[in-house]
């Protein structure tokens, strides 16, 4: 049998149908080691709180979706181990710099918009290349290094919830947008930077960020939101100047035939047995 | 100008910045170390008045006030358009803010070219 500590979880109850303003509701529960706080919602939902709404879905921090206020600090439910928090009592809120839907519910429409805003996606100058394919683009490992750990943004939004310039900016762009928006700008298959000025090179735009870092503190992936938004400053500044990367289009687009003959020059010999 | 240039310019004058303070400071409070004169002298109206008169103390000054002023009101514009406004305010703040700047700087160039064209005490 598995030793447990008993834990008091301090959970923010609403409820728009019912509920005028929020409350606190305590759950009191045997936490064995390894436990994470989803795991105990789920217990405490079962056999205490019937009506308890939260998000939810691998379990694995893969899908974003159980971003809380664990402890007064944006986490992810499903990686946070209770008995790693170290408290007896554990506070449990929906993410701040959010409405609140239901309980724990937090509404990520202003995330899902912010990302949208940015156009999250690689622009090509010759449309017809995204339909009808010529060939593959060329993209060395260096050049895919330079916006690789910004791929890993499962857009929990925690980082936004961290960030003090959206508590009182509710129009900042967030650091899940901005360091998107780098993702992409600095793609050498993009591009879309001029496409993406009307959202970046304004007032909340990156020039917003207070360099608090508590973005990169936040995210569960280490996406490191701070650094990209410093990144996309940089990027911004030299194409205004003048000295960035010119790509009004992609040219290295290697031909299907090439890229065959590659695969037939570089293929091992072929086997003796 | 879009915000991108804004930004950058108010991060260029900072070294403007520090440099022309820095030569206002020696100047005006660090005279004994600079210039062998007391501190007293050297805020003397007399000796201001036959300092403006310097080309160099012109522009120094006039620079420092550009400098100052645009780094300083683009810092005002920032916090103040941190607030939850509307479009409409957005525009009085943006202007507002510009005409502060335009009549500080025109009430110092003022300030400057009378010191420099001054006869002297």
């Amino acid at each position: 049998m598995t030793d447990t500590k008993p834990i008091t979880f301090r959970i923010r109850r609403y409820d728009p149908d019912v509920d005028t303003i929020p409350h606190w509701e305590e759950h009191k529960l045997n936490v064995p080691d390894g436990m994470t706080v989803l795991e105990a919602l789920h217990e405490i939902k079962a056999e205490q709180a019937p009506t308890l709404a939260w998000r939810s879905s691998c379990r694995m921090g893969v899908c974003g979706s159980c971003g809380m206020f664990i402890n007064h600090l944006p986490m992810l439910a499903c990686q946070t181990q209770v008995l790693h928090l170290e408290t007896d009592v554990v506070t449990i809120a929906p993410l701040p710099n959010y409405d609140n839907v239901k309980d724990l519910v937090p509404n990520l429409e202003p995330l899902i918009q912010k990302h949208a805003a940015i156009k999250p996606f690689i622009i090509l100058s010759n449309s017809k290349e995204i339909d009808e394919p010529t060939g593959e683009f060329i993209q060395t490992p260096e050049q895919r290094d330079e916006y690789s750990q910004f791929t890993f943004c499962i857009k929990c939004g925690l980082c936004l919830a961290a960030c003090p310039t959206v508590a009182t900016d509710p129009l900042f762009l967030g650091p899940q947008a901005l360091a998107q928006a780098y993702r992409y700008t600095i793609d050498n298959r993009d591009c879309g930077l001029q496409e993406r000025l009307e959202a970046l090179d304004a007032f909340h735009g990156p020039y917003q960020c207070h360099m608090a870092g508590a973005c990169s503190q936040a995210c569960p992936k280490g996406v490191d939101p701070a650094f990209g938004i410093q990144l996309l400053k940089r990027t911004l500044v030299l194409d205004s100047i003048g000295f960035g990367k010119k790509r009004s289009s992609v040219a290295k687009v290697m031909p299907l035939a090439d890229i065959v003959k590659q695969i037939e020059e570089f293929a091992p010999p072929p086997r003796t047995v | 100008m879009r915000e991108t240039r804004l930004w950058s310019l108010h991060i260029l004058v900072i070294p403007v910045i520090a440099i022309l303070l820095g030569m206002h400071f020696a100047v005006q409070h660090y005279a004994p170390v600079f210039y062998g004169m007391s501190v007293e002298k050297a805020r003397d109206f007399a000796t201001m008045i036959e300092r403006g008169k310097s080309t160099a103390q012109f522009v120094v000054y006039i620079l420092l006030l550009a400098a100052g002023l645009y780094h300083g009101l683009y810092g005002t514009r920032g916090i103040i358009r941190e607030l939850p406004l509307s479009p409409a305010m957005v525009k009085v703040v943006d202007w507002g803010i510009l005409t502060v700047g335009v009549l500080i700087f025109a009430l110092g160039t003022y300030v400057t070219w009378w010191t420099f064209v001054h006869p002297g005490v």
